[in-house]
């Protein structure tokens, strides 16, 4: 790979400990994927904020850096946190709450800034064929099949290295080749619904592992069903994009048919629960301003359940805008919880035994990560089961 | 026997001998492995409860999130990481992780061929992953 003369002092060190550790990952990752060069980004998305999934080590990873003096080049963005200051913030211990601040303060010092969202796309535009560096797998791949924007599924600790140095390595799907489809899948279910979409993804990913699907069938698939979609491919494999409503099946690629039975099949093992749920969740991946709307026409009027705790997460830039849906949806004794994201949230320290979900990655996530039993139904089923009749 | 030298590409340098811990299944750390103790966690895995501590850890790919790196960066401080990674696909979660983490890596390894409980010498200078001895049946 070749260096500039100015990137070859980073990687020497003569620019400080932060940057050459930075470098040397980058330079590290673009001999793998056989880059030529490094290029410039627009826009990096880290993960890795939640104190819950980094624990300690970590932080002092990040600490070291910000010590160091390391500083984002570009515009950066943030994942979200595992709590917010209104609700949870207020109910977990202490120590967690100020863990949790602590790694924000590390991002503060680096400039990055507070966006709390694993929806960066909802926050600022990006262009067609821009470069970005991010993080957070749901993102990436709506990034690069959505949008048609490029960038590789980063790891977190990359995309903070691709922040500081404001580059990339030149390679996997940054270069036009790597983009191309290499399996055709054709899906013969009819998709009714996000849950469905979320589904197709956890089955696809499990199949696809690094291929890109052109993928037919989709039928003008909702921008919010392609986030579903897109997140629960990015949650079994390793697949950082698709191609959609392709027409015709790309000539010599390996087929695979998907039918309802598949769909059904994927939604029934990521149901672990015949019970009723102590949560009702909304917002993975962080809701979009008309999924709000949504939820607001759908909840007016009504009440939460005794006993159920209603969640509904999206981005603080989301709920700012939207002042007037929030209030609307929190005087159904609902909680708009922002910046936030339940998976990486202690909802197990809350009590929550078993949580309902519209979202097949929360549902593939919380046995483990919140040691709960999941539910996994479309919006309108949560709510009838979160709401009074 | 004639050890089994399987051809690799070094994504972290180093060297160790240990014995293999494998699947056919990727994995995702985050949500998948425990980083206090190593255990793997992830339901219906085919390694569920098992450790991956001081084990030669070879699966095909990660998936899944892009957190995964920091939780081998736990593993490693905790003193609960394998001692290296051999993968078939180099997948970007993974290949981070291994470099904050520092532990020996390798990848394009056509790990089919090595069992649960060999004996492997990973030589990740050279980029070989040798099977010394089979697990006793």
């Amino acid at each position: 790979m070749h260096l500039t003369r100015e990137e070859e002092r980073i990687y020497d060190g003569e620019t400080g400990w932060a940057n050459q550790k930075c470098m040397q990952i980058l330079v590290r990752l673009g001999e793998l994927f056989d880059a030529d060069k490094l290029i410039p980004i627009e826009w990096a998305h880290v993960s890795g904020v939640s104190y819950k999934t980094l624990g300690d080590y970590p932080i002092e990873y990040l600490e070291a850096l910000a010590q160091a003096g390391a500083k984002v080049k570009v515009k950066t963005t943030l994942n979200p946190q595992s709590m917010d200051e209104r609700y949870l913030g207020r109910k977990l211990p202490k120590a967690l709450v100020s863990k949790q601040l602590s790694i924000l303060e590390q991002f503060d010092k680096m400039n990055v800034e507070r966006s709390l969202t694993c929806t960066p796309y909802y926050l600022h535009k990006t262009r067609l064929n821009s470069h970005l560096a991010w993080a957070e797998s749901s993102a990436t791949v709506y990034a690069n099949s959505v949008l048609g924007a490029r960038t590789n599924r980063e790891g977190g600790p990359s995309a903070l290295a691709s922040a500081i140095i404001g580059k990339t390595p030149n390679c996997g799907v940054h270069v036009d080749e790597k983009r191309t489809p290499n399996v055709s899948v054709k899906v013969e279910a009819p998709l009714r619904n996000e849950t469905q979409f979320g589904a197709l993804g956890i089955h696809l990913g499990k199949i696809m592992g690094e291929k890109i699907p052109a993928i037919r069938g989709l039928k003008n698939p909702s921008r919010n069903a392609l986030k579903q979609f897109g997140a629960g491919l990015a949650t079994t494999g390793m697949t950082n994009m698709f191609h959609y409503n392709v027409p015709v099946q790309s000539k010599g690629l390996e087929e695979i048919t998907v039918e309802a039975a598949d769909i059904e099949s994927t939604i029934e093992s990521l149901t672990t629960s015949s019970s009723k749920p102590d949560l009702v969740f909304l917002g993975c991946p962080h809701c979009s301003a008309n999924e709000l709307k949504l939820i607001e026409h759908l909840t007016e009027d009504r009440k939460v359940k005794h006993g159920v705790e209603f969640w509904v997460c999206t981005s603080c830039h989301i709920a700012k805008k939207m002042r007037n849906t929030v209030r609307k949806i929190e005087k159904t004794g609902g909680h708009l919880l922002e910046g936030v994201c339940t998976v990486v949230s202690w909802t197990e320290k809350l009590g929550v035994k078993t949580i309902m979900t519209n979202s097949a990655k929360t549902a593939y996530y919380a046995p483990t990560l919140n040691k709960a039993q999941t539910i996994l139904a479309p919006m309108k089923q949560c709510l009838k089961a979160a709401f009074e009749e | 026997m004639q050890p089994t030298k399987l051809k690799g590409k070094v994504i972290v340098e180093g060297h160790c001998t240990g014995e293999a811990l494998v699947t056919a299944y990727p994995i995702s750390f985050l949500g998948g492995v425990d980083p206090a103790d190593g255990t793997v966690i992830e339901k219906n895995h085919e390694l569920h409860g098992t450790r991956v501590k001081d084990k030669i850890i070879c699966f095909p790919h990660g998936h899944g999130s892009t957190v995964g790196s920091y939780i081998l960066y736990s593993l490693a401080k905790n003193g609960c990481a394998p001692k290296a990674i051999v993968n078939k696909t180099a997948d970007p979660v993974i290949v981070v992780g291994a470099i904050i983490a520092e532990i020996p890596m390798v990848t394009g390894v056509n790990i089919g061929k090595i069992n649960t409980g060999d004996t492997v010498e990973v030589d990740a200078y050279e980029g070989f992953v040798t099977i010394l001895a089979r697990k006793e049946q």
